[in-house]
């Protein structure tokens, strides 16, 4: 875990060092927009996550909480 | 005297002019709640079709409501109903003479055709779930959120609650998350819990071996993440996530098939079928990213991959890939890719011999443990109104093609397909809206 | 109490702010109605007026501009917020602290021209990126001001049709909830949405004896604002040289080359605004601005 944990803040770390300009409110015109967001369909996101679980050993990643169901 | 050009010339500043009086002017005042969105319910719901060629089908339904209860606080509430019915594969491989099982019930049997994957005919479930979530600002740069589900089956109770929040570092361009969720989960199977290893009968006269005490199981898990804005089109998430199950998780309907040890790959002659057993404990993490990008063209492309293992000997890799055509007028389209490779559990069997269950103390067949790859191809489209609501449909197919392994496929059985590979399509329609514009239509209807 | 006349089919409301005479175009024929509406926006606009006036020493600008270290309400915050949002923007080129160079500079028509010694002795006192604005707390250096003259207008035109908008709604009555209301302050216009038959105000763009480019036009305005930015009649001329009024805050000296007025049409009156006063900063490229933000727009020129 503590492996990982690393991993993640190093590529955080890695992509603040590339020394990226920091975009200002007024340049969040594209960003705000809805097919922007990084769930830009949370219902579709939900059906698909649903989905995989019940078919696949394999869940989560993206978000904590959302519930189980005995499909796996 | 005069303003020096600039190299580019002029740029297009209208939107960020906009984006900016907006927030000028939608500030709350002393004249209080200028913009009326605050009486405002968001509506999304959504329904999908999902069908398994000659298994499960399924309809699933949501609704989920969100208000903005004050100022840059929400509240969201999710309703989902899905109804399944068909058949899955029981864990047995098939075989080249019919075989008989019994009911989950134990009070009838069933036979399956030979050279067919035996399935259970009789999974019928009506599911309800319910959750709801507070999503709240702490301070300038930190927000928190909680929520709590539950989701009823026939045979199935999860409740769980769900705890995260967001720093905001670096002027707003990092942000920093940090989550936790805590699930409680009981199974209440049809026939009871059967005891792991013990023999399937195959007539309704015998009965099976049943464990009263062993059937709750806890969910635990934590995730750290960090969302980096790269520049003004481009927005990117990697997470790590780490979890833990404890309790009953073996699947108390699935069974191996047992062959005889003479290498011949005939199921032994007494009591060929034993229910499955699995740990009492599942340790999993995984590395998730994402990202988001805008062309110039407008049209958005969101890919992801994640890298999933746990203590069970599973490895999984997962690409996901969406790409957005967006057309004048509102409309786009949108099409889906996904591939996920899965390694096979360190207990999955497709088969056991005589007496090996004594020497083993776990084996599962059931085919989400094996190594496999999904495929999945798919195509939204989607219209966006002028007053922001939206409707949406895609179709999309999913294919599961899984690895026979060589060790288990021995004798007769090396005629026999062992994996259940598996295709199923799914048809999906959403539909987004206000509150206000429902309510403007109904009176519209009145008049 | 504003006076009310009524029209054809809608009332007009008067009263004077911000040296500017004012209407109000009400779309109904219920005069009390009109009264009440004409009353909100005179309330509102003299409020904002009195609120960030640079002839008051009552207000909190006064306060500010005085260099003491000021904690600002939300309302500062936000036309703070939007004057930095402005100055990044208009790459510098709206700057809000450039007011004080109206100590040397008196578009009075005369040949009175300030020397070029005047005019860099002002320049230390120029530039947002040296007002210590940390929310909610500002200070200016000693000497440097803070002026709202260019946004005020427009802002009070938006604030209005934001303040009538929630009180039309909130009326028991919901055949009023349909009403339509202009808000007009001395030419910058802003509209609650479309009238009662569906189409919008008809609005005219003058062009005088000047050249118009492109022609002159009425046009209807069913949502959004209408701003004019220039003022054919504020400059000094000297030796044959024309001086307007639009000064550049790098130089001190106004920028050559500009239209007479800028018209544009846009989602607000503030954004309209601040369109067409960015294009007056482009000098001649006026025009090459306007086309880049696909808004409707009239540039006015100066008769050669």
């Amino acid at each position: 875990m503590i492996k990982a944990f690393l991993l993640s803040t190093c590529i955080s770390l890695v992509l603040s060092a590339c020394s990226l300009e920091p975009v200002q409110p007024w340049d969040r015109d594209i960003l705000a927009q809805q097919k922007m967001q990084l769930v830009a369909d949370p219902l579709e996101i939900y059906l698909d996550e649903h989905t995989y679980f019940s078919k696949e050993a394999s869940s989560g990643g993206q978000s904590v909480g959302g519930g189980g169901c005995g499909c796996n | 005297m005069q303003l020096k050009k600039t190299q580019q010339g002029p740029r297009n500043i209208r939107r960020q002019l906009a984006v900016a009086t907006c927030s000028l002017l939608a500030g709350a005042s002393h004249a209080g709640g200028l913009i009326a969105s605050g009486d405002n319910w968001k509506i999304d719901s959504a329904l999908l079709l999902y069908a398994e060629k000659d298994r499960v089908s399924l309809a699933e339904g949501i609704l989920s409501i969100s208000k903005e209860i004050d100022d840059d606080e929400f509240i969201n509430a999710r309703i989902v109903t899905d109804v399944l019915t068909g058949s899955s594969p029981n864990g047995a491989v098939p075989s080249n003479t019919a075989q008989t099982f019994t009911n989950p019930s134990g009070n009838s049997t069933y036979t399956e055709a030979a050279n067919t994957t035996p399935l259970n005919h009789t999974f019928k479930d009506l599911r309800n779930a319910l959750s709801v979530e507070w999503d709240t600002p702490l301070s300038r740069s930190l927000r928190g959120t909680i929520g709590g589900n539950i989701s009823r089956e026939y045979d199935y109770l999860s409740t769980g609650i769900s705890a995260s929040l967001a720093q905001d570092i670096n002027q707003r361009n990092t942000t920093l998350t940090l989550g936790f969720s805590l699930n409680k989960d009981t199974w209440d199977p049809v026939g009871g819990v059967p005891v792991g290893f013990t023999v399937m009968p195959t007539s309704s006269t015998n009965k099976k071996a049943i464990d009263g005490a062993n059937t709750d199981k806890t969910v635990k898990e934590i995730l750290f993440g960090v969302t980096q804005i790269i520049n003004r089109q481009t927005l990117m998430q990697a997470n790590y996530s780490w979890g833990q199950s404890d309790g009953y998780l073996t699947d108390p309907y699935k069974i191996l098939s047992v062959l005889e040890n003479d290498g011949s790959g005939n199921l032994r002659g007494t009591n060929p079928y034993i229910y499955e057993n699995r740990p009492d404990q599942r340790t999993y993490q995984s590395l998730y990213w994402k990202g988001v990008h805008q062309f110039p063209n407008e049209n958005v492309l969101n890919l992801s991959y994640r890298y999933f293992w746990d203590d069970w000997g599973i490895q999984s890799h997962t690409v996901d890939l969406r790409y957005r055509f967006d057309f004048d007028g509102g409309h786009y389209l949108q099409p889906h890719l996904r591939y996920y490779q899965q390694g096979a559990a360190d207990f999955y069997r497709q088969t056991l011999t005589d007496g090996e269950e004594a020497s083993l103390a776990y084996a599962s067949a059931d085919y989400r443990l094996g190594e496999f790859v999904t495929q999945t191809i798919g195509l939204k489209y989607g219209f966006e109104f002028k007053n922001g609501a939206e409707i949406n449909f895609r179709a999309e197919m999913i294919t599961q093609e899984g690895k026979d392994r060589s060790a288990d496929a021995v004798g007769v059985l090396q005629n026999q397909q062992l994996f259940p590979d598996n295709e199923a399509y799914l048809l999906q329609g959403g539909l987004s809206l206000d509150s206000d514009m429902v309510i403007k239509y109904i009176m519209r209807l009145f008049k | 109490m504003p006076d009310l006349e009524r029209r054809a089919d809608y009332f007009v409301g008067h009263f004077e702010a911000m040296a500017s005479n004012c209407e109000v175009l009400i779309d109904t024929e219920d005069e009390n109605l009109a009264q009440e509406i004409t009353q909100l926006a005179a309330t509102e606009v003299c409020r904002i007026e009195q609120k960030y006036s640079r002839y008051r020493d009552d207000n909190i600008l006064h306060q500010i501009n005085q260099g003491i270290v000021t904690r600002v309400d939300e309302e500062t915050t936000r036309l703070l917020d939007y004057a930095q949002q402005l100055y990044h923007l208009s790459e510098t080129r709206f700057d809000v602290t450039s007011g004080v160079l109206r100590r040397v500079w008196h578009f009075d028509g005369s040949d009175n021209i300030p020397s070029s010694a005047q005019i860099d002795a002002l320049r230390p006192f120029i530039g947002w990126e040296k007002v210590q604005w940390h929310h909610p707390q500002i200070q200016l250096a000693k000497g440097m001001e803070i002026d709202f003259g260019g946004i005020g207008k427009e802002y009070a035109a938006d604030r209005a049709v934001l303040i009538i908008n929630t009180f039309i709604s909130e009326q028991p009555d919901t055949r009023v909830h349909d009403t339509s209301v202009l808000i007009n302050l001395g030419g910058d216009l802003a509209v609650t949405g479309p009238r009662k038959n569906g189409n919008g105000w008809q609005v005219g763009v003058n062009s005088g004896t000047s050249t118009m480019s492109p022609q002159a036009a009425d046009f209807s305005l069913k949502q959004g604002g209408v701003a004019t930015s220039g003022d054919a009649n504020r400059y000094l001329k000297k030796d044959g040289i024309r001086y307007g009024h639009v000064l550049d805050p790098h130089t001190g000296w106004p920028v050559e080359g500009t239209p007479a007025t800028v018209t544009v049409v846009a989602a607000s009156c503030t954004d309209a605004g601040m369109l067409s006063t960015m294009a007056l900063l482009h000098g001649p490229e006026a025009e090459v601005f306007l086309r880049e933000q696909e808004v409707p727009w009239w540039c006015q020129w100066h008769n050669k």
